[in-house]
Formats: structure tokens, C-alpha cells, sequence
């Protein structure tokens, strides 16, 4: 069956949407899709133990809610730990993003500072490895550079064409990849920051960018659906991913050792890969996801999880082996579209969208 | 680690130039061990250090004592240090983190090639094979040098009566003599003029073998493969010579100390060939047997399978690819410039070429798109193909299709943290930090330096003349920093104008926003999701 002609790129669904209040949360108005909206979150839960509110399992210590930050005006994009653990940025549409420190575990994130400067709301974020910097990315069509220890804006990257989606420094934060509705993947030179090179990667907005962990090869995931490896010192496409059906991909990652990739399609499912295979290996079910690019993470400080963010304004948790889910975290009010997960405390950070705004953060509570 | 997945056949020689790093004039060049970065040594006594991943520069190591023209440079084996030699007869040891001198060391003559020992990560004793005499051990903390023994007279652990005459006619003090360290560092291999290799134990300093060179010609170079396996020398007879290490990597000279116990040879000399015959024995020699032409810089490609060379011959920037074996598989022909040095990437088929202008050509494979790379259910096909359909290729067999169903076990244990060491570099030490990247400082860009250099532009040049600079401004390391000049001079231009017109486009921005509320992101719906459908 031929496809549909592919949309002209992005041109909002929101163009009549109503002044900036009422709209901070446009999707949920502009998604009259009966599909999408059909079925309920309750609904859309096939798994029992996801209906239940807390762990299935009696050695799991819950995480349970510590603090809520209501910094941002309108709806959070995404959230990163740095590598270090001790900062914590948030990005949002309300065009800026924010530097909170996490030093103490137990005090309330401090703000540090308010990284303004894009003309329009910001989608991503990234923190280079020695955590001095952090990249935004925005619709804007640009990205910008900012100082963590100061604040001051460092470098603007301009080439992209439309919306500027997704962002990741490479480990040897040498430089960034992005990812755009231009359906482009660019890779910038962090010193110059000139744009090095353009990958012709999709056909279709590009939802996640992510790098290995010896920076050597990229993966890419968009709305045509598919997942490209690329050779990132070459630019060259090295594998396809290609599923039988192929929901639009929102998100991809690589796994702590880089030997699987974690992807996320709109048909409510997160499934691990192997990459080299290409054959997925473990399915994650349970939450819904059928219209937002919503992050996952990998839970690694005690046990192994997968963390993800779901349209049901919940977070689930699934335990890495068995997929079961082992916590949904609720609280928010509104899709909770981003995840992070502290790199060595058991601390959870999720953001939710525009009837929310808030950044919330989740603990176990230690005996 | 994940170097499986990336095309396998790119495991070749390079064929075309890619790209080209211009910085200065430079003279030599060297790889840290991963071929992350490349140091090359100027003629203006700076080094630059390159990040080989976005090929920027990453450091300038320079020191205002040093004005004359590097000769050679060389990597610590963890990237901590960097030893060049100058033109003006020292050494400068550099930090490359902090960027700064740890040490110079002043010598008679001019170095012409340097090699810090191996063994350790923070070397402080290095080679140096200066241009007219033999070749020196210099500790760089104390200055300390010892000459090394280029022949068996002069080694002194046993001048036989009957080999001094022979000597004696001259073992031509005004020869250059090429020397290199074994992988570990505990010989070193020294190419004299009289066409033989000495093996000497790192330690006393005593020769332990000797092979001689058929035809006895002067070797100008010598160098070991990066596994320690292979042996090449550089004869002025126009040859190149390959050789098999039978000595194992470690603990070489305890082998070579059983041999030389346990040879049957009464003279020294004769003991000394004996156990020379059974470190190195020749596997190949290359050369031009038509054209001649003398050999520069050789040297082997990261995984020992390829040989290169360049020739020496004036306005003539040619490289010749042979293979282990000896059978030329490839000359690749570059600008009429002359090549004054060669380096192969230590895992990529890449090469590096310096040019006499002081250029860096980096050589790597003509690459062509492997599509099914981006089409995994699509074939390759060499040549058009009739395709005759099955009978019931297009049939619907709903059945069929179920069994198609993953046979994935998806109960099976995965390991997400664990980590395979990377075997490409099987002898790194774990416990020693390599240095593979510099931290990248990014240049502010101009608004940022606006306040800094609009005082300087205002006093030294007109505005305009800051865009007339643009036009005739050299090619240089400056140029970055002369743009950024350049940049705030032209908003200069705009003089407070700009301030005033700023405002406003702001403005204009947002109302644009207001009118168009552009999405929210991560909110990709659209018409997308009902395309999806549409595919059910």
C-alpha cells in the first residue's frame, strides 16, 4: 500500500491553537486523532501488575516523591543528570532551561541558573562528560552553548533548517550531534562550532540522537520509523533497524555498555535491541505512549530498571530481566514526558507537560 | 568495541585524499596510540596537537625560547607526554594536559628523530638519533647522555684484537645512524652505517647481535610495526627491508641472553651473528626497479599488513602501498609537493602525508555508499537479474505469517554494563590513564568577545578595514581568532544602530511565535500518527 505523502515537515497542528496559557499543553487539544484517544490509559494496560500502584516485588524498596519544582512556566521537555551527579537541567517551552544543583541528596534542588537566549521553546538537552557545559536544542532551529559554572551562553550552532528536536554530546563531548525536522542528523564541532557534517539520516523528523560510549557510532531514530547506526568519525550509515510494522520511533539509546539499543515507538512499547543482530531481545509494555516523544532511561544504581515516562501522567519501572513492572510513580498531573535517572543515587527526576509544569524528584528511602 | 558492527571491508589502504590540516608549516607528525590525535611539529618550534575525530586544532604547545624548526615528535605511550626535537639541538619534553615544558635538554648536534621509552607512562629517558653522530640515550630530568655503540668496536665489551683494524679505516663518525626501540623498551635496534643492525640490551648498553644488511648499504630509517612483529630498515641502496622478530616481546633479551650462552661460535663476532641470525630474519625487500628513487619516511599501516614509503624524489609527493610479501599493490600520487614525512593511523586505513609547504594530506579509502546499510530488506545485486516470481509468493497465508512470529526468548538474561576489552590494544596497562581527548574549549562566540575586542578594533582600524582584512587575510591558526575580530568589527559597523535594531527583531519574533504557536515539543502528533494507521 503506497504511503500517504509524507507531511510538508512540521508546520504545526497548533497554528490555531489559542494564546500561550491555554496552549502550553497544545497537544492533548490538537490530538483529535479517535485512535489515539480511544483507548484509556487504564485501558491501554494489558499487564495486571500495572494497574497495581506500588512493587510486585517484596525486596523492592518504592521510590517515593521528594520534591517538586514548578520553576518553568510551561511544559517541561526534558531532564538530564550531569555525568558527575551533581546538576540536574531542565528544559522547557517556555523557551528556557534551568541549572538546579543536586550536591545535597536530601535538599531541594537549588536553582543555579536560567539559561534564556532561544527565541523559541526548548526540546532537548544535553551536559558534556566533564559536565562544564550543556547544549540546548530548540525550535528555534538552532542550539546553544552555555557555561554550567557560569551561566553565560557560550556559542550559538546554526545550520538546521526547522526545529531543532533532539541534542547529545558525544563522551569525549568533542562534538554534538543533533537531531531536527529537517530530518537531518548535523554533527558540530565543539570548539568552532561549525557544523561538520549534515547525515542524510531519515525521512521524516528525527526524534533521538544518542552515542555509544566510546563515541564511535551514533543512533538515530524518527517518525518514518526506523533506527540508523552511523559511523560517527565517517558519517557513513552502518545498519537499518527495521521492524515488521513500523510505528514512528520517539526515542532511542544505547545501553550502559552500548551493546543493545533501548527504542521507543508509539505504539505504547519499549523494546531492547540488539543492534548487531538486529533482533530486539526484551519488550516493555504497560504504559502508554502513543503520541509524545517521551524519554526512557536505564536504572542502573540499584538493580536494573527501565525507567520511562508515560501519557498516562505516571512513571513506570520495569524490572530490567523479568519486564515486569515494578513501580508506577504517580504525582503529575499531565504526561510525564522526560525521565533521568542520577548516575550513582537511587534518584529518579520526571517532567511533565503543560497541565503540570513541574519537575518532580523521586527517591528510595534508605533503611 | 563496537568496531565489528562497522564495515568490514573497510580493513584496506587508503586511496584518495580526503581532507587536508593546515596549520603553520608543518614538518613532521605523529598518532597518540589510538589515533585519536595527531601532534605535528612546526617549523616555528610549535607543536600542534589535533583532534583527529572533528580535525580542529586542540593545542598549540608552545615555548618562547623555541623558534627553530621541529625535526621530529613523539608521544608518551598514554598520551601523557610529548618529546620534540629542534633544529637548534635540544629536546623539549612537553604535559600535554597543562600544556607546558617539563623539560629541555640542549645536545652537541641536531636530533634528528626522537623516541621516548616505550615501557613507561611518564618517560623521562628517550633516544635521540642526532644527524652526524651516534645515536644517544638522554635522560631528560638529570641531562644526562650516553652515546650508544654503533659498532662492535666501539661497544667495548670485548674489542677483538683481529676486527679493530677493520674498523679502524673508519666507522665514519659523520654518518647519520638510525636507531628504535623495541615495543617494550628493553633494546634497542640500532642501523648502522656499514649496513647492520645491532641489537642492544637497553640497560648495559652491550650489543647482543648483530645482523648484517645484504649489500652493506647505510640505513637511514628503522622502524618496528605497532605489534613489535616486524622489522624495516631503510637502506641508501634504494631498498626497503622487512623483517620477522623471533624474539618474544617480553622478556626478549632473557632469550637473547640463552642464545648467546649457548652459541657454539668462538669469536665474539661470530658468536654475536650467530644470535643475530636468530632475532631477525629477512622476509622481504622493496624497491623501484625502474625509477630508483630513495625512500622516505616509511613505515607500516596499523595492523602490519601494509608497508608505505615515500619517495624521495624532489616536487614528487608519491606514496607506495606495498603488502608484507613484498608486491606493490598501490602508489598513490598527490600534489607536486614533496613528502617530508608519513604516518598510518593506528587502526584506521587512514595515512597522513606531510607536504614540503607544510601541509598535512590525510589519505583514506574512496568510500562507496553500502546501501543496504540504509535498506536492510533491500539486495545488493553485481548486475541486473531476471526474477521469476514463485507461484505463491503473493498468496495471503495468514498461518504461515503467524509461525513468522519472533522466536525470541525474551526471558533470557541480558548483560547491559558489561564491557569487553577492546583487543585492538590488548597491552594496555588498565591500571595506567590514557589520554585520548583533550577537553574541548569552545571559543565564545562574537557577542561575548564584542566587549573584549570592539575597544581594540575602535583604536586600530576602521570598521571598514576590518572587512577589507577578511578578503586578504592569510590562511592561519589565527584565523578563528582574526574572525571573531572580524565579526565584532562588522557589527561594529552597525555601530549602535544594531543595539537599537536588535529590540525590535526580537519582538518581531515573538509575535511571529504568538501568531504561528508553533508546537510544543516533543508533540510530533500530526498527521503522523494517522499515517501510521493508515499502514495497518
Amino acid at each position: 500500500m503506497p504511503k500517504p505523502p509524507p507531511e510538508p515537515a512540521a508546520p504545526p497542528p497548533e497554528d490555531a491553537a489559542p494564546p500561550p496559557e491555554a496552549s502550553a499543553q497544545p497537544p492533548e487539544s490538537a490530538a483529535p486523532l479517535p485512535e489515539a484517544a480511544a483507548p484509556l490509559p487504564e485501558a491501554a494496560a494489558p499487564l495486571p501488575e500495572a494497574a497495581a500502584p506500588s512493587s510486585s516485588d517484596p525486596t523492592f524498596t518504592p521510590y517515593t516523591l521528594k520534591h517538586t519544582l514548578t520553576h518553568h512556566k510551561r511544559a517541561i521537555s526534558s531532564l538530564k543528570f550531569s555525568e558527575n551527579g551533581l546538576l540536574l537541567a531542565s528544559s522547557s517551552a517556555d523557551k528556557t532551561a534551568l541549572l538546579f544543583s543536586t550536591t545535597t541528596p536530601t535538599t531541594t534542588p537549588t536553582l543555579l541558573h536560567t539559561f534564556s537566549g532561544h527565541s523559541k521553546g526548548v526540546s532537548d538537552l544535553s551536559f558534556s562528560s566533564d559536565s562544564r557545559f550543556l547544549a540546548t536544542a530548540s525550535d528555534d532551529t538552532t542550539l546553544r552553548l552555555h557555561d554550567t559554572a557560569t551561566g553565560s551562553h557560550i556559542k550559538t550552532l546554526t545550520g538546521h533548517t526547522n526545529y531543532v528536536f533532539c541534542v547529545s554530546f558525544n563522551p569525549q563531548s568533542n562534538t554534538i550531534a543533533s537531531g531536527s525536522f529537517d530530518e537531518t542528523v548535523r554533527i558540530w564541532d565543539v570548539r568552532s562550532g561549525k557544523c561538520v557534517r549534515v547525515l542524510p539520516a531519515h525521512s521524516d523528523p528525527v526524534t533521538a540522537v544518542s552515542f555509544d560510549r566510546d563515541g564511535k557510532l551514533i543512533v538515530s531514530s524518527s517518525y518514518d520509523g526506523l533506527c540508523r547506526i552511523w559511523d560517527a568519525s565517517t558519517g557513513h550509515c552502518v545498519k537499518t533497524l527495521i521492524d515488521e510494522e513500523s510505528p514512528p520511533v520517539s526515542f532511542v539509546k544505547f545501553s550502559p555498555n552500548s551493546k543493545f539499543i533501548l527504542v521507543g515507538t508509539l505504539d505504547n512499547t519499549l523494546r531492547l535491541w540488539n543492534f548487531s543482530t538486529g533482533k530486539f531481545l526484551k519488550t516493555y509494555k504497560g504504559h502508554v505512549n502513543s503520541k509524545f516523544c517521551i524519554s526512557s532511561a536505564f536504572s542502573t544504581t540499584n538493580g536494573k530498571c527501565i525507567v520511562s515516562g508515560s501519557e498516562d501522567n505516571c512513571v513506570y519501572l520495569w524490572e530490567l530481566q523479568s519486564r515486569k513492572v515494578i513501580q508506577k510513580l504517580e504525582g503529575h498531573t499531565d504526561t510525564v514526558i522526560s525521565v533521568a535517572c542520577h548516575p550513582t543515587r537511587n534518584m529518579i527526576a520526571s517532567g511533565a507537560l503543560g497541565n503540570d509544569k513541574t519537575i518532580k524528584i523521586w527517591t528510595q528511602d534508605e533503611d | 568495541m563496537n568496531a565489528s558492527i562497522i564495515d568490514p571491508l573497510q580493513g584496506d589502504f587508503p586511496e584518495v585524499i580526503e581532507e587536508y590540516l593546515e596549520h603553520g608549516v608543518m614538518k613532521c607528525i605523529a598518532f597518540n596510540r589510538r589515533g585519536t590525535l595527531v601532534a605535528a611539529g612546526c617549523s616555528d618550534g610549535s607543536c600542534v596537537i589535533w583532534d583527529f575525530d572533528t580535525r580542529g586544532v586542540a593545542k598549540v604547545l608552545r615555548d618562547k625560547d623555541c623558534v627553530a624548526a621541529i625535526t621530529s615528535v613523539c608521544w608518551s605511550k598514554y598520551g601523557h607526554r610529548i618529546l620534540v626535537s629542534v633544529a637548534d639541538k635540544s629536546l623539549i619534553l612537553w604535559d600535554v594536559v597543562k600544556g607546558e615544558k617539563i623539560s629541555r635538554t640542549t645536545l652537541q648536534q641536531t636530533p634528528l628523530k626522537v623516541y621516548l621509552h616505550p615501557g613507561c607512562s611518564t618517560p623521562s629517558v628517550c633516544l635521540a638519533c642526532p644527524l652526524s653522530s651516534a645515536p644517544l640515550i638522554v635522560d631528560l630530568n638529570s641531562g644526562e647522555k650516553t652515546v650508544l655503540p654503533v659498532s662492535l668496536s666501539d661497544a667495548g665489551n670485548d674489542p677483538a684484537p683481529p676486527l679493530r683494524n677493520k674498523f679502524s679505516d673508519g666507522s665514519a663518525p659523520f654518518t647519520p645512524t638510525a636507531a628504535c626501540f623495541n615495543k617494550c623498551g628493553d633494546l634497542i635496534y640500532v642501523g648502522n652505517s656499514k649496513g647492520e643492525i645491532l641489537v642492544i640490551d637497553f640497560k648495559t648498553l652491550q650489543i647482543r647481535g648483530i645482523i648484517p644488511i645484504p649489500g652493506g648499504a647505510v640505513i637511514k630509517n628503522i622502524v618496528f610495526s605497532r605489534n613489535g612483529q616486524y622489522l624495516l630498515t631503510n637502506s641508501n641502496d634504494r631498498t626497503l627491508r622487512i623483517y620477522d622478530n623471533f624474539l618474544p616481546l617480553r622478556d626478549g633479551l632473557k632469550t637473547l641472553d640463552e642464545l648467546l650462552h649457548n652459541s657454539e661460535e668462538e669469536d665474539e663476532l661470530g658468536k654475536l651473528k650467530a644470535v643475530g641470525s636468530k632475532c631477525l630474519t629477512l622476509l622481504g625487500a622493496f624497491q623501484d626497479s625502474i625509477t630508483k628513487v630513495h625512500w622516505k619516511a616509511p613505515c607500516f599501516s596499523g595492523d602490519c599488513e601494509w608497508v608505505i614509503g615515500g619517495s624521495a624524489s624532489k616536487g614528487e609527493h608519491k606514496i607506495y602501498i606495498w603488502d608484507r610479501a613484498g608486491h606493490l599493490v598501490k602508489i598513490l600520487e598527490g600534489p607536486k609537493e614533496a613528502i617530508i614525512d608519513l604516518a598510518w593511523h593506528p587502526v584506521h586505513p587512514i595515512v597522513l602525508s606531510v607536504s614540503l609547504t607544510g601541509m598535512v594530506y590525510i589519505w583514506a579509502k574512496d568510500y562507496t555508499e553500502n546501501w543496504s546499510a540504509f535498506a536492510p530488506d533491500f539486495k545488493e545485486l553485481e548486475e541486473n537479474e531476471e526474477y521469476v516470481e514463485r507461484e505463491d509468493e503473493f498468496d495471503l497465508m495468514p498461518e504461515a505469517e503467524k509461525v513468522k512470529e519472533f522466536d525470541v526468548d525474551e526471558d533470557e538474561e541480558v548483560d547491559i554494563m558489561a564491557v569487553e576489552k577492546d583487543s585492538t590494544f590488548s597491552d594496555s596497562d588498565m591500571s595506567q590513564e590514557e589520554i585520548c581527548f583533550l577537553p574541548a574549549d569552545p571559543t565564545p562566540d562574537t557577542p561575548e568577545q564584542q566587549d573584549k575586542c570592539v575597544g581594540d578594533s575602535n583604536q586600530t582600524e576602521s570598521p571598514l578595514s576590518g572587512e577589507a582584512g577578511q578578503n586578504g587575510m592569510p590562511l592561519s591558526h589565527a584565523s578563528s581568532a582574526l574572525e571573531a575580530v572580524e565579526n565584532s568589527a562588522a557589527e561594529e559597523n552597525g555601530g549602535s544602530r544594531l543595539k537599537r535594531k536588535r529590540k525590535p527583531s526580537e519582538k518581531i519574533l515573538e509575535v511571529q511565535e504568538e501568531t504561528m504557536k508553533k508546537p510544543t515539543q516533543k508533540s510530533i502528533i500530526s498527521s503522523k500518527s494517522s499515517k501510521t494507521k493508515n499502514k495497518y
